[in-house]
């Protein structure tokens, strides 16, 4: 090929036309699409009045766990909720909402996302797989240009609250999304009461300033298991817990007695919290029915939209709504 | 959603009711009963789907005992109700204030298919 890609102009011509190569037409193109996208994730932006990220140190703490939660637990209370799952290791948040197997669903070129248990509208990167077995392993542009169209190209609509599913660790994707949609609140830190996972969500307090995402809070998962039975009543019971320790608790006038177990070390999420300044929002149990809903579809908030594990969910959210307050310049006057 | 929905000023509780005032100056009262059966959470919205449920849920809010609740801001953007009897989950948006304060249909007139308007 003679012509250089480099310039067109014709080199007799002083009024050349402005006939693009076919590279540059394509440059021009890539750039347009780049402009109109950057446009829309504005005007998306504005439609989802909080941005909330959920970021863990460590892989299985329990992410996607806290992130569908959070997201039901705000649609109980009535909101419009969306959740983005965009942990391409391990995309599990549609199995969780009960959405196992859907493909991506696109109309006119838009991102259609799929409306799980109370209506909260899901996207996830395993709309995109074939099989759920099969992991994907997306070179770094690829995987974050599919994070720009997913936020770019999904139709929200008006959201109360968008949550923002990452896979572990402090990788690229958190950056690509901050630098992609404007106006995020900030990110939820999950953690385990275990060391590894304490010094994990350190890394990850501090992979927030380079953010410039501020950190709204700790949340600790797993953080004990309540057992409750029935003995006679106010007959002693001992209880063999972990790491030999004796738990002693008495049964009540009806002979039902409960205590919980610190499975891990007790109160490290609070710790890790006060130790860098940032809220803590609450913990949340051990609770079996978490991996039985992962399984089946049918999320712990669901199946029972009461038990203790939909309360701690609701203290966590009230906890993260209290952190969301800003322009307090509204100046209402509660009497 | 409206777009003309002015910045609410003031949110006085009496006995029975709230006068709300907003920033052009217009004055409204909502019903503590009014404002229950409202409630927009996941278990109260599907009950007003149905009008047979829907009168049901009135009757019970008629009958809880009358009381003033706390009153939180949730960001900048709703209002929470918490009684010590009866249902506190719902978030109320200001819209769906405004819309109650209009004496319009806050769900819009839409059922609730679970979770959403
Ligand atoms: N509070 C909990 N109680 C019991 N099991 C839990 C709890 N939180 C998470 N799990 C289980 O732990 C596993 C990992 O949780 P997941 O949310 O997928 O973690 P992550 O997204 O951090 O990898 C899942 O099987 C999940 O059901
Ligand atoms: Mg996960």
């Amino acid at each position: 090929m003679s012509d250089s890609p480099v310039s067109t102009h014709d080199p007799k011509g002083d009024v050349a036309p402005a006939e693009a190569s076919p590279q540059e037409q394509k440059k021009m193109e890539q750039a347009y699409a780049q402009m109109k996208r950057k446009m829309s994730m504005e005007e998306i932006s504005k439609k989802i009045k909080h941005k909330v990220m959920v970021l863990s140190g460590k892989g299985g703490v329990g992410k996607s766990t806290v992130s569908t939660g959070l997201a039901l637990s705000l649609a109980q209370q009535g909101l419009s909720v969306g959740i983005l799952d965009i942990d391409i290791t391990g995309p599990n948040v549609p199995k969780m909402m009960g959405l196992d197997g859907r493909r991506l669903h696109v109309e006119s070129g838009r991102i259609h996302p799929a409306q799980g248990h109370l209506g909260v509208k899901v996207i996830s990167m395993a709309f995109l797989l074939d099989n759920e077995d099969t992991p994907v392993v997306w070179r770094g542009p690829i995987k974050l240009g599919a994070i720009q169209q997913f936020i770019g190209d999904v139709e929200w609509g008006n959201l109360d609250y968008l949550i923002i599913d990452f896979p572990p660790g402090t990788s690229d994707e958190p950056l690509t999304v901050a630098q992609s949609l404007p106006d995020i609140d900030g990110m939820v830190i999950v953690t385990t009461p275990q060391e590894v996972a304490l010094l994990d969500s350190r890394k990850s307090i501090t992979f927030s300033e380079s953010l410039k995402v501020p950190v709204l809070g700790v949340v600790e998962n797993m953080s004990g298991y309540t057992i409750s039975g029935k003995a006679k009543p106010g007959s002693e019971i001992e209880i063999a817990a972990p790491a030999g320790k004796t738990l002693k608790t008495t049964a009540d006038d009806s002979g039902a007695f409960s205590v919980t177990l610190d499975i891990f070390k007790e109160g490290g999420g609070k710790l890790t919290a006060e130790e860098f300044g940032v809220p803590f929002l609450g913990a949340l149990p051990f609770d079996p029915g978490f991996v039985r809903g992962g399984d089946d579809g049918v999320h712990r908030i669901v199946s029972e939209p009461e038990g203790p594990s939909a309360i701690a969910f609701a203290a966590v959210v009230s906890a993260l709504q209290e952190q969301i307050v800003e322009d307090s310049g509204s100046g209402l006057e509660i009497i | 959603m409206t777009d003309e929905l002015p910045n609410m000023k003031r949110f006085e509780r009496r006995e029975l009711d709230v006068v709300v005032t907003y920033e052009d100056g217009s004055e409204f009262q909502i019903t503590y009963d009014d404002l229950r059966h409202a409630c927009p959470c996941a278990k109260c919205s599907p009950l007003r789907n149905v009008d047979e449920a829907s009168k049901n849920l009135r009757r019970q809010v008629e009958a809880l005992p009358k009381e003033k609740p706390k009153v939180r801001t949730v960001g900048n953007y709703a209002l929470g109700f918490e009684w010590t009897q009866g249902c506190s989950s719902g978030i109320y948006r200001f819209e769906r204030i405004w819309d109650l304060a209009n004496r319009r249909d806050p769900d819009n007139g839409k059922p609730y298919v679970h979770g959403a308007w």
